[in-house]
């Protein structure tokens, strides 16, 4: 049996300013970076973040002008378009697949993502996800010696991590 | 405009009300002109109405005490030279409130037996304010960790080295206040129950009892903030529990 | 499904064919094919056309980019494959000669990587680099936006869309 049989390769947090502030491996699947790059990749992560919510389609709202050159000279009003799925908030990357590995992103309210690559076939991402942004709120925001956006150094945080990404808890 | 406000407010807080200042009077003399004093809810009782034993059972938010510590925590390390002021400082915090609980530990105490006084005549006398080390301890590890903490400590034992008979040692496993502390490597000795130690100070010094104490990690694999807490007594209180032996007082 | 637009980049990260097609309107009933707009060739309308082409190149800096992590992390015979937001979703094949088609669908969609593959294969390659008429560069996309090409993509994505 595996000792992770959940699958998940590591977990990255970036603070709301894209600095990298908890990188952990969990599985080896993927392949080892230095320091420096993970700080390259959190602030380029935070970047295309940005950018993939920018670019969301956009489509046009039903003009009551019959033509269909209307859309275009009706650019300067705001409410000319609406978003795919209108109830929903726009959001930002939020599932990249690869051959090899799933990278799910989890945005915080104010800000915090949370990065967490697991083995593709692995089912319950989501619930992983809240279970660590759980143990985050508890252990790491509530402990009196952490500097708020400053790298997390917590290890009832680390402890409890481990502990149930192994299945214990 | 400002002068009545102004009056408003000396008016309020020579009321006997719980004011924090004069900085905001305008809020003040809106408060005083509905309830001189004290915030009086619709139904006219307050807090202070109520029952003493009728919060005993009542639950309270883990993460508002998690927080509100963590500020403590913060607040006493302004300024500190090391560890061992910080927990000094800790340990300054939590005294006062081990005097003042002792009060309230006791008369839930006696509350609690003399409504077993009368559905049973052959019950015991009501406790009396305990006198020997023994006595004290049992309420610290029992009901004082109970009304704190909701559970009895988890172990109470003797110093067993002859020449510290008067070292008492109380553990608990997995300390409230220790939950979401995760202290930094270069303070790896500090122990946040120093607050704890120092309400149990102020127990000890409330009942009459001199004593120091402090909070040791004594981490186990299954128990990572595993803590014990040392309790020394002073040497006029091994004197006089000589004394109280020998007498066979209980 | 929907196809909200489609973009190849060639190998110097110049974006070579753009197409986007807008969702039917709710409340217009009745009109099918006439609401497809087309960018490659310029419509005079300047603030689409900016709009479009600064979106190329936000796609195409975060497929890059993308690409680039993927290939850090999974090693270099790790491939990028799609990314999902809340609103929609963008698929990503790259062929061996660096000439990446993307794809932007609604969430509803099934991996299109076999689907961008069958347009590379049956359309790119038949109907643009076999065509003697076609540079071998497509600097502004010249030779993409051919009546062939467009018109069997505008098939593919057609029968994509209602099956």
């Amino acid at each position: 049996m595996p000792s992770n049989p959940r699958g998940v390769f590591s977990l990255i947090i970036i603070n709301k300013a894209g600095g990298l502030i908890y990188q952990r491996e969990f599985q080896s699947g993927l392949r080892n970076l230095s320091t420096n790059d993970y700080l390259v990749l959190a602030g380029t992560f935070h970047g295309v973040h940005a950018i993939t919510r920018s670019i969301t389609p956009k489509i046009p709202i039903a003009q009551p002008a019959p033509s269909t050159t209307s859309t275009g000279t009706a650019a300067p009003a705001a409410s000319g378009y609406s978003y795919p799925n209108p109830g929903v908030p726009v959001s930002g990357l939020d599932y990249l697949e690869t051959d090899k590995f799933r990278l799910t992103c989890f945005q915080t309210l104010t800000g915090t993502k949370f990065l967490l690559f697991t083995d593709p076939l692995t089912g319950g991402v989501d619930a992983i996800i809240q279970r660590i942004y759980e143990l985050y709120a508890d252990y790491v925001m509530k402990n009196p010696f952490y500097q708020i956006e400053m790298p997390v150094r917590c290890e009832a945080f680390d402890r409890h991590l481990g502990a149930w990404l192994r299945g214990r808890t | 405009m400002a002068a009545p406000h102004r009056h408003a407010t000396m008016q309020s807080m020579s009321n006997g009300g719980i004011s924090s200042g004069s900085d905001r009077p305008q809020q003040h003399s809106q408060l005083s002109q509905q309830s001189p004093g004290l915030r009086v809810p619709s139904n006219r009782k307050t807090i202070y109405d109520r029952h003493l034993n009728r919060t005993r059972t009542a639950e309270l938010s883990r993460a508002s005490f998690a927080f509100l510590f963590g500020e403590m925590v913060t607040y006493a390390q302004r300024r500190v030279t090391g560890i061992q002021d910080l927990e000094k400082r800790l340990n300054e915090q939590g005294y006062p409130l081990g005097l003042r609980l002792l009060d309230l530990l006791f008369y839930r105490s006696t509350s609690t037996s003399s409504s077993a006084l009368s559905s049973s005549s052959t019950s015991s006398s009501p406790p009396n304010r305990p006198l020997r080390i023994i006595t004290l301890l049992h309420l610290i590890h029992g009901p004082l960790w109970r009304l704190l903490f909701g559970r009895a400590a988890d172990a109470l034992e003797h110093s067993v080295s002859p020449d510290t008979p008067n070292e008492y040692m109380i553990t608990d496993n997995d300390p409230m206040v220790n939950t979401y502390v995760s202290a930094p490597r270069d303070m790896s000795m500090l122990n946040c129950a120093a607050y704890v130690a120092g309400i149990i100070e102020g127990v000890c010094d409330g009942c009459g009892f001199e004593t120091k104490v402090s909070a040791h990690n004594q981490p186990t694999e299954l128990w990572p903030s595993r803590t014990v807490f040392l309790v020394r007594f002073g040497d006029p209180v091994m004197e006089r529990e000589k004394v109280l032996e020998r007498a066979g007082v209980k | 499904m929907v196809v909200y637009s489609f973009y190849i980049f060639d190998r110097h990260a110049e974006c070579i064919y753009k197409r986007r097609w807008l969702p039917r309107p709710t409340s217009i009933v009745g009109k099918s094919r006439s609401n497809t707009v087309t960018d490659a060739p310029p419509t005079g309308l300047g603030q689409t056309v900016r709009s479009t082409d600064d979106d190329s190149k936000l796609v195409f800096g975060t497929v890059f980019s993308l690409r680039n992590m993927v290939r850090k992390l999974g090693g270099e015979e790790d491939n990028f494959v799609s990314f999902t937001t809340s609103q929609y979703k963008l698929h990503y094949y790259e062929t061996p000669t660096n000439t990446k088609f993307v794809m932007l669908t609604d969430l509803k969609s099934p991996s299109m990587r076999i689907a961008l593959q069958q347009i590379y294969i049956n359309l790119f390659v038949e109907y643009v680099v076999k065509n003697p008429l076609s540079p071998t560069e497509h600097p502004g996309g010249v030779g993409v936006n051919n009546e062939l090409f467009e018109e069997s993509l505008e098939q593919f994505v057609q029968t994509r869309v209602l099956s």
